[in-house]
């Protein structure tokens, strides 16, 4: 049982990853000079809602000012 | 389990309170961008009133109990108090237009029951090209291919 539950949710997480990947190909085919990076956070980061994007940012600008001081 | 705020409870009520008592104001910088989903990071909130001399300001930061504090020689105009201290003023836009029309064009995000206005993406990209201080310049490219992103996913639901 535990291992069918396993094998859908990888099964489901290669499905989300090919279309990511291939909406990052039609978005970098209309936008050459488009860094292919930033075009895949941004379409993960548009899964998440806006409140849920604002905290990651903070966490990280917060961790990276500690990390510099 | 719900997704965690950013804010936290005295964050959070000082932004309603402000929203309540109709105080124009809207989220810009980094911290607007990432709101629309550019991967940045920030450190804080800017916020920028439409002027922060009225009173419903004051009255807004008393019942929270925070206050505003105008700029000195060194130090730029800040909030201080409870909740306060993630938030960080904005008296200028270098690139946009007026407070009102930029606060006529800025895109909602959901806050509970109330709106929070946010300068939109376009905006905040408008806004660093025209600032162009070397942090500016870093953030550009970022948000530059995050607007074609938004762009392409706009024109695509209305093509359906």
């Amino acid at each position: 049982m535990k291992r069918r539950v396993q094998s859908a949710n990888t099964a489901q997480a290669q499905r989300w990853a090919r279309r990511l990947s291939a909406r990052v190909t039609k978005i970098i085919a209309a936008h050459p000079d488009a860094d292919p990076d930033n075009v895949r956070h941004t379409l993960i980061l548009l899964e998440e809602p806006p409140l849920e994007r604002l905290q990651r940012s903070l966490i990280r600008g917060r961790a990276t000012a500690i990390f510099r001081k | 389990m719900a997704a965690p705020l950013p804010f936290s409870e005295s964050e959070l009520r000082l932004l309603r309170v402000l929203l309540k008592r109709k105080v124009r104001f809207m989220v810009v910088g980094l911290s607007a961008a990432t709101l629309q989903g550019a991967p940045v990071v920030t450190q804080d909130v800017d916020l920028w009133f439409e002027n922060l001399g009225e009173l419903k300001i004051s009255r807004a930061l008393q019942e929270v109990g925070a206050a505003y504090v105008p700029p000195s020689a060194f130090n730029p105009p800040m909030l201080a108090g409870a909740g306060a201290e993630l938030f960080d003023i904005v008296l200028r836009m270098d690139g946009l237009g007026t407070f009102a029309e930029e606060f006529d064009r800025c895109v909602e995000i959901s806050l509970g029951r109330q709106k929070l206005k946010v300068l939109s993406l376009e905006r905040v990209l408008a806004s660093k090209i025209a600032a162009n201080r070397p942090k500016d310049r870093l953030s550009v490219p970022v948000l530059r291919d995050a607007l074609a992103v938004t762009q392409a996913i706009k024109r695509r639901a209305r093509k359906k």
